[in-house]
């Protein structure tokens, strides 16, 4: 078994009432290209949050490249880049400023900070307008400049939250480029996105997060083949229950992996009338 | 021009910002925090009704004296002050001011009348504005004791004055804004403020030279300028009343016509900049021009700051550049060198308290420095707003929060080392050089009074964090708990510092009073060491709170 690049053991998180992390236990491959998903609200966030020290965790632990959260964060934090959910942008900084304070705040010396600071404004195709403040880019600028920012350090392991969410094609294409070298150079990704396709393209690993619950986690191939034997061994005989779709005979798409997990269908007869 | 549009959907749109304002505060009652906001608010607000109630009483025995005396023409000495606190006090205080943020509504089908309405109504819901009204009705009351027919009359020259107010508030406010946002035009302004404050230094030496001839002229000159005063608002509102009082109804109603033409100026001149709003104008002071060859190959290096690891040196530096980026708070920062001049403009045999640094002009270097300092305290009692959702990086990266504060109060430090320098530098060009030992003196005091309020501020900072907008005047504010506590904090400083100075000037010696305040600086030392040392439980204690607050989008 290899060394697990991410771990958790029962890993919770209350807010008030509410359970939205309930008993997680999680494991990424070092080398891994991990795709974390869920619907909306199932806690994928929550736990992203937690995993990168953005979130104290209700119970459980956390551990990262055999590192304990909890007790050396400073160490594991040093070994991590993160695109959080909100980005953590300075916005009254231009890009090249703010990649430069990125790179210092993980410890780089001034000269190493500006000159990766300089090659990925290049990379991402920032360069061009140096003096912009950061609140001026849009959206899809300010995405590619959390990801430069976040590997700034040369991190071990990647976390991004929804980080093709508002970026046009090329740029996209550009990032995944990038997110492929740093994987063939060894590093471990682990992405949440609502876009299923970017994710079966992308990772190797899965896991499947609903309610707070984790439902599914394995390589997608662990999943097709578990969903396909869960449909075929609970309706003999190849026939279909009404409301749920048959078992294709091509391969299962990741999408249609999820939805069966998850359960994605909603009736849809006489809702919002009024509309159209 | 606006025209206020009353349709019944423009009445569902006011109604809709109303509730939602109102939904926004019984939402913030659901956390602690937010309650204990309003426990602050509440105390602050009872001060401000002390200080409303107290000028209203005032104002209104003076009204009663003057129209009693049929002297009404006097009731001007009442509307001024009143006028330049209700425009003055927005901007000397941003701490309680809160500009409405009208951007949101943009993207609702909200016609421009109704929008210009909103931001006038809702914007106006501060202070200076209660505080005005408060006292204009204490004048209202004093005519009506003293002479009651006058009363309808007295309520309409008022409110007309009122409503004036309130739109020259709301034009100033957002002109000052647009003129900070650009660095052209703040150039511009910080070029023509050190321009006066030049100008000051020959008040002396001209003073000397004709003050023989002065005396005669003074009278004159009063005589001179009493005519341009009456063609203010003070002075036409009060016209308007005088008139009105003796019958002459015709020249009663020619000043108030006056008085509707500032109006008709002033909503001109806030409709410009409203409608630029409305149109969805950026205040964005950067431009989008492509890289020359020479930007794109030099990337700056950073800064050294010596003595500091270099994630704290590359705090320092954003800290900095945040600041120079900030057109309002560069502006609260030259507020002290305003205050100086001010008080040096009060003539000395004027008898008015004010004039107080011309007959002691050693004082006057205390006094600015500390003035300095309360300014200061904007920044220093919330270190993380101006941050917003890039203090998760703080929490990210592999830092100690006790570097990210230390870094932060250095920033501060050396703010307020450069603004007491330039204090200093003013002192001596206004007034004359301070003496040695009153420099000392106030160095220490400052020293000390520095690092307690680092230690609060920082403690605050963690505790209530507030998002603040940085590039956008008014929007600056701390939490209601932060400036109540703020307050606890200044006059506990400010009694200590009293009773030094006391004891010092009791013996005579100046220096003892630097020796105190030193004393006193190694107790506040070794508070703030203990307080830094536990700034990382602290901040994973509050780290909710603080991305709640700061990261939420």
């Amino acid at each position: 078994m290899t060394a697990a690049a991410i771990s958790t053991e029962h890993l919770t998180r209350r807010f008030g009432d509410l359970l939205a992390v309930d008993d997680v236990n999680l494991r990424v491959d070092a080398g891994q290209f991990f795709g974390f998903l869920g619907p909306n609200g199932a806690g994928k966030s929550t736990t992203i949050k937690m995993l990168t020290g953005l979130l104290a965790p209700t119970a459980g632990r956390i551990e990262i490249l055999g590192l304990g959260l909890a007790e050396r964060p400073v160490e594991v934090k040093r070994q991590i880049g993160v695109v959080p959910e909100g980005m953590a942008l300075f916005g009254r900084l231009t890009g090249a400023e703010y990649l430069n304070f990125v790179g210092r705040m993980y410890g780089l010396d001034r000269e190493t900070a500006a000159n990766r600071a300089g090659e990925l404004l290049d990379f991402m195709q920032l360069a061009d307008q140096p003096r912009t403040l950061v609140t001026d880019y849009s959206h899809g600028m300010q995405k590619k400049l959390a990801l430069a920012a976040a590997v700034i350090h040369n991190p071990r392991i990647l976390f991004l939250d929804e980080p093709f969410e508002g970026v046009d094609a090329i740029a996209s294409g550009t990032l995944k480029a990038m997110l492929q070298r740093m994987i063939s150079h060894g590093a471990t990704i682990f992405l949440t996105s609502h876009v299923l396709e970017i994710v079966e393209r992308l990772c190797s690993h899965v896991a499947i997060i609903h309610r707070g619950r984790l439902v599914a986690q394995g390589s997608l191939e662990e999943l097709r083949a578990g969903v396909e034997a869960q449909a075929s061994g609970a309706l003999p005989g190849g026939a279909t229950a009404k409301g749920s779709a048959p078992v294709p005979a091509e391969k299962l798409t990741l999408e249609q992996i999820f939805l069966r997990i998850v359960g994605g269908s909603r009736p849809q007869a006489e809702e919002l009338s009024w509309l159209g | 021009m606006a025209r206020v549009s009353i349709s019944p959907q423009a009445r569902g749109q006011f109604a809709a910002v109303a509730k939602l304002r109102r939904q926004l505060f019984v939402n913030s009652l659901r956390t602690i925090r937010g309650r204990l906001e309003l426990v602050s608010r509440a105390i602050v607000g009872l001060g401000f009704a002390g200080v409303g109630f107290g000028g209203a009483f005032a104002l209104g025995s003076a009204t009663a004296f003057f129209v009693s005396r049929n002297e009404m023409e006097w009731l001007a000495l009442l509307l001024w002050p009143v006028f330049m606190f209700w425009q003055l006090f927005p901007i000397l205080a941003t701490a309680f001011t809160e500009n409405f943020d009208s951007s949101n509504l943009l993207r609702f089908p909200l016609s421009y009348p109704s929008f210009f309405v909103i931001r006038v109504t809702y914007g106006s819901l501060d202070p200076a504005t209660a505080l005005g009204s408060v006292w204009l009705a204490g004048i209202a009351v004093g005519v009506g004791f003293a002479r009651p027919r006058m009363l309808p009359w007295t309520a309409l020259i008022l409110l007309a004055f009122a409503i004036l107010n309130i739109l020259i508030g709301r034009m100033v406010f957002a002109w000052v804004e647009r003129w900070l946002a650009r660095r052209r035009t703040r150039e511009i302004l910080g070029v023509l403020f050190f321009l006066i404050l030049i100008s000051f230094q020959f008040i002396g030496p001209l003073v000397n030279r004709f003050g023989r001839g002065i005396r005669p002229a003074f009278g004159h000159i009063v005589m001179e300028v009493l005519p341009i005063e009456r063609l203010f608002p003070p002075g036409l509102a009060a016209a308007a009343f005088a008139q009105g009082a003796r019958g002459d109804f015709g020249m009663a109603l020619f000043d108030m016509l006056l008085l509707a033409a500032y109006g008709a100026g002033i909503t001109w001149l806030l409709h410009l900049r409203l409608r630029a709003q409305y149109l969805g104008e950026s205040l964005s002071e950067t431009s989008a021009r492509p890289a020359t060859p020479a930007e794109r190959s030099s990337i700056h290096r950073g800064w050294v700051v010596p003595g500091i690891s270099e994630p704290a040196a590359a705090i320092v530096e954003k800290e900095f550049r945040y600041l120079s980026r900030s057109g309002p708070m560069l502006f609260t920062l030259v507020m002290p060198l305003v205050i100086l001049l001010l008080l040096r403009l009060t003539p000395s045999h004027s008898g008015n308290a004010d004039a107080f640094l011309v007959r002691t002009p050693d004082l006057a270097f205390p006094v600015g420095a500390a003035y300095a300092l309360l300014i200061l305290t904007n920044l220093v009692y919330n270190n993380f707003g101006a941050d917003a959702g890039g203090v998760q990086l703080y929490f990210a990266a592999p830092v100690r929060f006790r570097q990210v504060l230390l870094a932060k109060n250095l920033t501060h430090t050396g703010v307020l080392v450069c603004e007491s320098v330039i204090v200093w530098l003013a002192v001596c060009f206004i007034f004359r050089p301070p003496a040695l030992g009153v420099t000392a003196a106030t160095l220490a005091g400052m020293l000390f009074a520095l690092l307690v309020n680092l230690t609060v501020g920082n403690l605050l900072s963690l505790n209530a964090p507030k998002k603040i907008e940085f590039s956008s005047f008014g929007r600056q504010r701390a939490s209601n708990t932060t400036v109540f506590a703020s307050f606890g904090v200044q006059i506990l400083v400010f009694g200590l510092a009293a009773a030094v100075l006391l004891t010092a000037r009791s013996y005579g010696r100046d220096w003892l009073a630097a020796i105190l305040f030193l004393m006193l600086a190694a107790i506040a030392f070794v508070i703030y060491a203990l307080v830094l040392s536990r700034a990382d439980e602290m901040a994973r204690a509050h780290q909710e709170t603080l991305l709640a607050e700061l990261a939420r989008t």
